[in-house]
């Protein structure tokens, strides 16, 4: 140390200077100590005595500001593209008893709003702390609102619902009402996951001002719902409802569905139904068409359920591929009825009676096989019972119990005739055939992930269903009912059907048919499974004829996006709608996927999706129509990212109504 | 060194470095309980505060032990230095400091900021105790010349420099710092009442001279008049400490911090401790900061080398004076000013100050010349 200390340090104990200095620094200690207590003591006060009040007016200030709903979930597609969101609107409600003046305010709130003064006048009477007075207002009449500063009046932010791609798998959306709440499909479904919380709020007292949610307990809470991710992919869906539209209208259906299962995951990549739902405006739709059909609506299914029979046969060795059946030339009594087929045939190898779809010869191999082993195959294929999507309202179709089959009954529903299934299961059945035999389930929502569920029982052996395979093949390959299935280069295997529907009477038959068709593609090791379903067609109503060349479209398309079809072959291919062919004349030789953006104005979007698929290209869609306007990147230009979807940077297509 | 005959060596004050050690666990502690659910919200990192918290922490217990175990001429050699350098950052912050709710207060470096009204508070205490010690060796103390307006200038002027900012009670803290140095330092009192009487009435002046002054004293003597405005804050504070009640709403349960009060995790981190921890946990808390002053105050005490024993005293009134500030602000005893508690309110400068006060308390610890 210093000298400086030293010295200091000398003199120290002797002078009383220094115990002076000591007595001043005890005299500052104790005016702290005295400070430190008292506040000690206020502290006591503020948190003991005034404690129970000031908790109070803490309590009173929390339930604060207002309160606002959270924005609904977004439902997307598989590759991220909105299918469902919300868009923000004001709507009006009033606290009654914070209005002046009554009469006046009524007036105005009428006045602007454009509601009977009446009823406003009515709610203004209300007792209650909180009337709507009309929902999801224009910003012009919420501008007008709020230059009034009518006391009692609020304006809170409410959510509209939008569908961008309008009809696209509508009914399978569903819609919501006014108050948002899911009303159908999967806004019903994941009603309490989508739904926006209503919250309290008060606002932040910082410089930022941000708002703050709480639930009734005061914590803070996120008001906005969670998405909801689907399987499906648009442009998928899109071919499909294409497909589908064409076929009911050609023939006149009064429905049909459309259904894309991709087989590896059992993932549902379309699920159309025609006529088309546009969510955005559900309220101005017939009833009918907001039905989600694939699940709610059982029909009998014809001869798409021979298939299951065979299987069920061949795997109890009942029969094998060849052994003969005599199909009795066309027309065969059993127990007192009648049992026809559309063509005649006498003795038919198996693989010819599936081939040629003979109900006579089925129904004899269904009688060989008998009912029980063969209702529980069809248990175990998932007839009758849901199909595990969980849809609200889903049918669980109609298969009775073996004991209440006679003869007769084991005999049709071996060709699908007496049993009621839906859509769904039918696809989740065929599923079996394309999974080598084992169940895959269905899926149709990819966030929230499905519950896993334990892994399902072989139904078939992977011979037996080979062997199926192998039948199918022949109805699409060979001169089948399905030959207007094919497509060159991929192998297809399918099967029709030709449903006679119950008559209105409810006796016996009508007049009414279901067509349908199933496809797999490639037919050898089933990728996609497609099945097209129209509901009492005319003039014809033959499924490989109405159905068929739905599923070979949308095959085409889905093997197209997914770089799954033979380049040379698919573009010899003939296309058999007019639109299509139309563009095919003026356009095709430029819009052929070469090294530089090809030309897409003026072709339909259907084929524009198409070329652009082959590159594994999703363009973004604006406007509406059918036939593109405008593109970017321009002709020539070099092709963008593949990896790029419907995001920046992206393909970009303009559409326009009309033809040219 | 080898001539330090008669000096005893005793082993630094453990309660103390204990009781710092303990109180900037707990601050850390109501920091995150504070701060967690805004900083999650705003930041998107529930840990934000927690971490840049737990960070000072480190270094300032690193500044702590530096200033333990250093020669103590280290200190005392540079106290010009010292004074230079603070005076220049209240200056620079006049210059180059962030604006935030109306005052200059901070100068940013990178991802953190300094406040240099923190460092000036030892740098002051340093030059004073440095004045007074050696000015009484000539018995000079006691003139108004020598005694009274050195000290005094130097304190005008870092106070001017923070009435600048504006901060008021900056200024007004090393003002009474002053005051006490003076007292422990032999200024003849006469002169310390004139001063206190022409510091109050232009501290008065001050106030009514400014609109935004007089209405936070305004606030203060009737918050509940002022509850949406002007005395917000401090009726959010009151709420907070009346719904803890006795045993508190729990730790992390608070409701004040996060809707209502703002600055919970800085200013009014007392506030939350009390919401949260109640009377008790309060009670708690401030028994261990005044065991905290007693050992500090026990060290200044013990000092028998007037420079060494003015430090110690000096650097005890920065640690105790700040904390009855804050909790009578908090507490509505006094107007609100922007006062943090040592050791427990979240920011770097004053946490890193804080240890350094009590680094060097425990280096006069460990030796009494």
């Amino acid at each position: 140390m210093t000298k400086r200390v030293q010295r200091s340090r000398g003199g120290a104990p002797a002078r009383p200077k220094t115990d002076l200095g000591k007595l001043k620094l005890l005299l500052v200690g104790l005016i702290f100590a005295a400070i430190w207590v008292a506040l000690w003591g206020r502290a006591a006060y503020v948190q003991l005595y005034l404690g129970p009040e000031l908790k109070k007016g803490a309590e009173k200030q929390s339930l604060a500001t207002g309160f606002e709903l959270g924005e609904r979930g977004r439902i997307y597609d598989r590759n991220g593209s909105i299918l469902a969101t919300s868009v923000e609107s004001k709507s009006v409600y009033v606290s009654p008893i914070k209005v002046d003046n009554a009469a006046q305010t009524a007036q105005i709130l009428a006045q602007i709003l454009d509601v009977p003064k009446k009823s406003v006048e009515h709610d203004l009477a209300s007792k209650k702390g909180f009337v709507w007075i009309k929902r999801q207002i224009g910003d012009r009449e919420a501008q007008a609102l709020e230059a009034e500063k009518l006391p009692g009046v609020f304006l809170t932010n409410e959510y509209r619902r939008m569908f961008p791609n309008h009809h696209s798998a509508g009914q399978v959306l569903g819609f919501v009402g006014v108050d948002g709440l899911g009303l159908e499909g999967m806004e019903k479904r994941f009603e309490t996951r989508m739904a926006g919380r209503q919250a309290k709020y008060v606002v932040q007292r910082d410089a930022t001002g941000r708002r703050l949610y709480l639930d009734d307990q005061g914590r803070e809470m996120d008001i906005r719902g969670a998405d909801v991710k689907l399987t499906l992919d648009t442009v998928i869906q899109d071919a499909a409802e294409q497909s589908l539209a064409e076929a009911v209208t050609k023939y006149n259906g009064r429905s049909g569905m459309a259904i894309v299962v991709k087989v590896d995951t059992g993932e549902i990549l379309a699920l159309a139904h025609f006529p088309f739902l546009n969510p955005n405006a559900a309220s101005l739709s017939r009833p009918s068409a907001r039905r989600f059909r694939a699940a709610l609506d059982m029909f009998e299914p014809g001869s798409i359920m021979k298939p299951f029979v065979f299987a069920a046969a061949l795997e109890q060795k009942v029969i094998d591929q060849s052994k003969i059946f005599d199909c009795e030339n066309g027309k065969w009594v059993l127990r007192g009825k009648t049992i026809r087929d559309t063509h005649p045939y006498r003795w038919l190898s198996a693989n010819r009676i599936l081939r040629y779809s003979s109900n006579i010869g089925t129904a004899k191999i269904g009688l060989a096989l008998g009912a029980q082993p063969y209702y529980s195959a069809l248990r175990k294929l998932g007839f009758g019972e849901r199909s595990g999507l969980d849809i609200p309202s889903e049918s669980a179709g109609l298969l009775r119990q073996p004991k209440e089959w006679g003869e007769f009954d084991l005999a049709t529903i071996s060709f699908g005739q007496g049993i009621g299934v839906t859509g769904l299961q039918m696809a989740r059945a065929y599923m079996v055939l394309a999974n080598k035999g084992v169940p895959k389930p269905l899926k149709l929502v990819l966030d929230p992930a499905p519950t896993p569920q334990p892994p399902a029982n072989r139904v078939f052996s992977e011979q037996t269903v080979e062997t199926v395979l192998s039948m199918m093949r022949e109805v699409v390959e060979e001169d089948g009912t399905g030959k207007l299935a094919r497509i060159p280069g991929v192998l297809g295997a399918g099967k029709t059907g030709t449903a006679q529907k119950a008559a209105a009477t409810g006796k016996g038959y009508g007049e009414g048919n279901v067509a349908s068709f199933v496809g797999l593609y490639p037919g050898d090791k089933p990728e996609y499974l497609i099945m097209v379903i129209v509901d009492e067609p005319s003039p014809v109503a033959f499924g490989g004829i109405v159905c068929a060349p739905a599923v070979r479209d949308i095959a085409i398309k889905t093997l197209s996006y997914y770089n799954r079809l033979p380049e040379a072959k698919a573009s010899t291919q003939p296309e058999p709608s007019e639109s299509s062919m139309q563009a095919k004349a003026t356009r095709a030789p430029s819009a052929t996927a070469g090294a530089n953006v090809p030309d897409l104005t003026g072709l339909p979007v259907r084929r524009a999706l198409e070329v652009l698929g082959k590159r594994g290209i999703v363009p973004e869609i604006k406007g509406s129509g059918m036939v593109i306007s405008r593109q970017k990147p321009l002709p020539g230009e070099a092709w963008p990212e593949a990896k790029s979807t419907s995001k920046d940077g992206g393909f970009v297509l303009w559409l326009q109504e009309g033809t040219k | 060194m080898n001539q330090r005959r008669s000096t005893q060596y005793y082993p630094m004050d453990y309660w103390l470095l204990f009781a710092a050690i303990l109180l900037a666990g707990i601050g850390l502690i109501m920091v995150f309980s504070s701060s967690g659910m805004m900083a999650e919200r705003f930041y998107h990192d529930k840990y934000l505060f927690f971490k840049k918290q737990a960070m000072f922490s480190v270094v300032g217990i690193a500044a702590m032990i530096f200033c333990a175990r250093v020669n103590r001429k280290f200190f005392y050699d540079l106290t010009y230095v010292w004074m230079f350098v603070a005076i220049m950052l209240l200056g620079l912050c006049l210059v180059i400091g962030t604006t935030a709710g109306g005052a200059r207060r901070w100068i940013h470096m990178g991802p953190f900021s300094l406040q240099p009204l923190e460092f000036a508070k030892p740098a002051l205490v340093l030059y004073l105790a440095y004045f007074f010690a050696r000015k009484q060796e000539i018995m000079q103390v006691k003139t108004f010349s020598v005694g009274f307006i050195p000290p005094f200038a130097a304190t005008g002027v870092m106070s001017l420099l923070l009435l600048m900012q504006p901060d008021f009670g900056g200024a007004m803290l090393l003002a009474i710092l002053l005051m006490f140095m003076c007292l422990a330092g032999g200024t003849r009192i006469i002169y310390l009442l004139g001063a206190a009487l022409a510091g109050g009435w232009g501290g008065w002046l001050l106030i009514a001279s400014s609109p935004y002054r007089l209405k936070r004293w305004t606030a203060f003597l009737d918050p509940f008049a002022t509850a949406q405005t002007t005395g917000y804050q401090l009726v959010q504070s009151l709420y907070a400490f009346g719904s803890g009640r006795f045993f508190g709403a729990g730790l992390g349960a608070g409701k004040q911090k996060l809707l209502f009060l703002p600055e919970a995790h800085n200013d009014f981190i007392m506030a939350v401790v009390g919401e949260e921890l109640g009377f008790l946990g309060l009670s708690l808390v401030l028994l261990l900061m005044g065991f905290l002053f007693l050992r500090a105050f026990r060290v200044a005490f013990l000092q028998e080398d007037l420079m060494d024993r003015l430090t110690a005293f000096g650097m005890t009134i920065v640690l105790a004076l700040g904390a009855c500030m804050n909790l009578a602000v908090v507490l509505g005893t006094v107007p609100p000013k922007g006062v943090p508690m040592p050791f427990i309110s979240y920011g770097g400068s004053s946490l890193i100050v804080s240890f350094i006060c009590v680094g060097i308390l425990l280096n006069l610890s460990r030796n009494r010349t």
